[in-house]
């Protein structure tokens, strides 16, 4: 199977600091990382990997920086990396970033070999939209899934996919090629290995495609190509919270202490008691 | 995300040590490096790492002591105090945890 | 494709830890033509390291002679003060250097700029990866092992620093104790340039060392340090830790260490530096106190050679630390064993034992235990609390008469008396003290 899978190259830290001067976010210093919810996206694909042989090619498109996580990635375990990178891609909404994923993935599919599967994450940390798989799999007219869990081969160009939702779990069969968006809870990403860290310093399995390889219309990528306009923003209020901590003997003792405490208090109660009159059904 | 919470603290009023965490950044490891056996906490008279954890990991609960990996800065003081060699400690993997800028 | 057949699997040398030690040691290695790899646990930007502020140039300049123009060098050094602090009183020295030769530099930086040496140099670099063990075959260190993988080398350089985790899985040295080892907790202050050149009225490239002793501490054997960054202040405390915990014991400790230090960002004689300061960071790391009593019993074994904070290479005088360069010049003087040893029939250990003679006749062995002395003070906690507190009372007693001033002689005599010291004990104590300091 040869198995692309997105990455995006997020800041690492999910509380934006605002300096208190200037109202403007601090970005000094903050490290990027590889958005965690494509952890179990890769963690997949290596697993179908290991259990039916072939390839895993990692996939970006962002300015050069993000190469240090597809090395992160190539030392999980993934065989290459692509990074698809030019100016003319900057300022891209999910429109224009997912139009150049499916080219790419299209490219990839031509050059270098079949593409069975693409696999993306949940949803990034820094914009969570969840639109990039679907709106990928709608360019390339693949079939979608998303939510997965689990992946099994079932023939040569079919897969099973196992989604948990929050009250069902479904399970679909699925032509490939396809395309789907893990769970953000799926599965536990395998360590990086020293091994393939040497491997990446040694053999510099990476390619970067700039949009001379790419040859698509700078109309429909970066700024241009992006139809999203964000009108207002607003700042949500704090919620004033207790940060109580408390040590359960066991889970019985800690949902007992969790209902106790949340009768004490009386708005808490109110809005526990509506719910379960509402909801208490399902 | 709430720009209030997240507001930079001055240094003017005497803070919580979670707000002053906040200047820190973390990629937390998906598990725990640093494990407590709390078995032996109970036995530990003074229980120092509730005042000399820097990164304030160990609390005293009504139960004993709690202990949160995901705040730590790594810096090894808790395994070095503990009287009761209750802490099983490593450093994170794969370049996880605390990820210093001005140190 | 883990197995990949033409994947090296072997080099001539690994280093552990991607410190000021282990790069400086890659580095030399590496422009020598020796095959390394240098593996660090952090991201490689520097992101696991954190110290007081301040770098003796010297012995660095001797490995990287373009330290100066290219290092990420804060500020120079130009002032050097010491406080001693007894509730609000404090009272402060300040020197004007004159020379240039340290800086202050944020750890984080300098050691990227070295570990990016060393890679540039030709010695492979590799970060996100938290080395297990150090194998050992018949009694001789043949290689590392990180989860499932095992990669061999001639000679492996331990430079993993203070909590020397690894060697104590092989034996090689106990269990840390709290005996030998201080906690760092620092915050970064971020006021300025302007504000800094004002307050401490320094020019644009300078700056201050300053270390305070006494109350800071609440008595605890220690102190507390004050270095000027760029736009930000570097401060914090250093705690013995034996000590701390003998204080939890006896109720005299008893609030969260981070309270110690906002105590002290709170002093009313230290706040003004920071006003209206924002905190950029919050770290802590451990060092060591008593330094020759931290050493492994030797510097090299067979096929392994240990260097910086793990090797115990930090001099610590209580009003300086010297941990930085002593740990590049180690690298420098392991990196030398092992070309010696190339060059003299091969790695074994009488050839790599010339590190451990080195190390025990270069300066830094030298003035390691010429400050012994300094140990014995910051073991002390009488002494901590007593000579900071005399002479206050002898200040107190010059300045603070509201009619009536005393002479020195009678406010040092008095002082004296109100402290249940000796004239004679002051005197020999102090000459003891000051022959070792
Ligand atoms: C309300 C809103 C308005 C926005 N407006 C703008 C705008 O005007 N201009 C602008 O420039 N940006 C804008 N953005 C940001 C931009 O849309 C997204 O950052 C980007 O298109 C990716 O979408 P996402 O991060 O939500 O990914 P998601 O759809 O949440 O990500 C799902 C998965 O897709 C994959 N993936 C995502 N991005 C990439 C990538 N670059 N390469 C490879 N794989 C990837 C990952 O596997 C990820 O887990 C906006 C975002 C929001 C929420
Ligand atoms: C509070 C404080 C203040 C100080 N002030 C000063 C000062 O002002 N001036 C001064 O010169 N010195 C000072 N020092 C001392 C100085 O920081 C150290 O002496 C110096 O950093 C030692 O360098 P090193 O290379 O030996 O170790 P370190 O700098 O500790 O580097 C060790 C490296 O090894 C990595 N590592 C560890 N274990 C592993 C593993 N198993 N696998 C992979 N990688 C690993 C670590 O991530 C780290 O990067 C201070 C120290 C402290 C704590
Ligand atoms: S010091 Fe050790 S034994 Fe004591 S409470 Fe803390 S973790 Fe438990
Ligand atoms: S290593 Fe340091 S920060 Fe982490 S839990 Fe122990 S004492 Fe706290």
């Amino acid at each position: 199977m040869r198995i692309v899978v997105g990455m995006k190259w997020v800041p690492g830290t999910t509380s934006v600091r605002i300096d208190p001067k200037t109202g403007t976010l601090i970005r000094e210093g903050v490290p990027s990382i590889v958005n965690p919810h494509d952890m179990p996206a890769v963690e997949l694909a290596l697993q179908l990997k290991d259990t039916y042989g072939g390839e895993v090619i990692a996939l970006t498109m962002s300015p050069p920086p993000a190469i240090r996580g597809l090395e992160y990635l190539i030392g999980m375990g993934v065989d290459r990396a692509i990074l698809v990178s030019d100016r003319v891609y900057a300022g891209a909404d999910t429109l224009a970033t997912s139009y150049v994923l499916a080219k790419a993935i299209e490219k990839i599919d031509k050059e270098i070999g079949k593409v069975d599967l693409a696999i993306f994450g949940q949803e990034t940390i820094d914009s969570s939209t969840a639109h990039i798989g679907a709106q990928t799999a709608s360019w390339l007219d693949w079939p979608y899934i998303y939510y997965a869990h689990s992946v099994k081969l079932i023939d040569n160009n079919k897969v099973l996919v196992e989604r948990v939702l929050e009250n069902a779990i479904e399970d679909w069969e699925v032509e490939l090629p396809a395309i789907i968006s893990t769970h953000m809870k799926a599965l536990k990403p395998r360590p990086v290995r020293l091994i393939n860290k040497i491997r990446y310093k040694v053999e510099k399995p990476l390619i970067t495609w700039t949009n001379n390889d790419m040859k698509l219309d700078p109309r429909c990528t970066g700024l241009k190509g992006s139809p999203t306009i964000v009108a207002k923003t607003v700042d949500v209020p704090e919620v004033p919270r207790k940060k109580v901590v408390y040590k359960p003997k066991d889970g019985e003792d800690a949902a007992k202490w969790l209902i106790k405490t949340l009768m004490e208090d009386e708005k808490a109660s109110k809005a526990l008691i509506k719910a379960l009159k509402e909801g208490g059904a399902k | 995300m709430s720009s209030a919470q997240n507001v930079e603290k001055k240094e003017e009023k005497p803070m919580k040590l979670e707000d002053i965490l906040q200047s820190d950044i973390w990629n937390v490891d998906e598990d725990p490096h640093i494990i407590v056996d709390y078995n032996k906490c109970k036995n530990c008279p003074n229980k120092p790492c509730v005042y000399l954890c820097p990164a304030g990991c160990y609390v005293l609960s009504d139960n004993g002591i709690v202990f949160s990996y995901e705040g730590c800065v790594e810096c090894g003081t808790c395994r070095v105090i503990c009287p009761m060699e209750a802490i099983t400690w490593n450093y994170p993997k794969s370049g996880k945890g605390i990820f210093y800028r001005f140190t | 494709m883990n197995n990949l057949p033409d994947l090296p699997t072997k080099f001539d040398v690994i280093v552990i830890g991607a410190g000021p030690s282990g790069s400086a040691a890659a580095y030399l290695l590496a422009k020598k033509g020796f095959k390394v790899l240098l593996i660090e646990r952090g991201r490689g930007l520097g992101d696991k390291n954190l110290y007081g502020g301040r770098v003796y140039a010297p012995p660095i300049r001797e490995v990287w002679p373009e330290l100066d123009k290219e290092a990420p060098i804060q500020r120079w050094v130009t002032k050097e003060r010491i406080s001693m602090v007894q509730g609000e009183k404090v009272i402060t020295f300040e020197y004007k250097a004159e020379k240039k030769i340290s800086f202050v530099s944020y750890l984080t930086q300098l050691s990227q700029w070295m570990s990016k040496k060393a890679e540039d140099a030709g010695a492979l670099f590799v970060t996100e990866v938290t080395i297990d063990e150090i194998v050992m075959k018949d009694g001789k260190a043949v290689g590392v092992r990180s989860g499932p993988d095992f990669i061999e080398a001639d000679v492996v350089i331990d430079a993993e620093g203070v909590n020397r985790l690894l060697l104590e899985r092989l034996g090689i040295v106990e269990r840390l104790k709290p005996d030998n080892i201080a906690l760092g907790v620092k915050e970064v202050l971020k006021t300025g340039a302007s504000n800094i050149e004002s307050s401490f009225n320094v020019g644009p490239n300078e700056g201050v060392a300053w270390v305070i002793m006494g109350d800071v501490t609440k008595g605890i054997p220690g102190g507390g340090f004050i270095y000027t960054n760029k736009d930000s202040i570097s401060m914090g405390l250093v705690l013995h830790l034996k000590h701390s915990m003998n204080f939890i014991e006896n109720g005299k400790f008893d609030e969260h260490v981070s309270k110690l230090v906002e105590e002290f960002r709170f002093h009313p004689y230290f706040r003004p530096y920071w006003k209206d300061a924002i905190i950029s960071e919050y770290g802590a790391h451990l060092t060591i106190e008593g330094a020759t009593h931290f050493m492994p019993s030797k510097f090299a074994y067979p096929g392994l050679l240990i260097v910086g904070d793990a090797a115990g290479l930090l001099l610590s005088t209580g009003y300086t630390f010297r941990g930085v360069d002593y740990a590049v010049y180690s690298g420098k003087l392991a990196a030398e064993a092992v070309e010696y040893a190339r060059n003299n029939g091969g790695f074994t250990y009488e050839n790599l034992e010339t590190y451990d003679k080195n190390i025990r006749r270069s300066f830094m062995y030298n003035e390691l235990f010429k400050h012994r002395g300094a140990e014995l003070l910051m073991n002390n906690p009488v002494m901590m609390a007593k000579y900071p507190s005399i002479l206050m009372r002898v200040m107190e007693k010059m300045f603070e008469g509201e009619y009536t001033q005393e002479t020195i002689y009678n406010a040092l005599m008095q002082a004296l008396k109100e402290e249940k010291v000796g004239p004679f004990d002051l005197i020999s104590q102090a000459f003891g003290m000051v022959k070792s300091l």
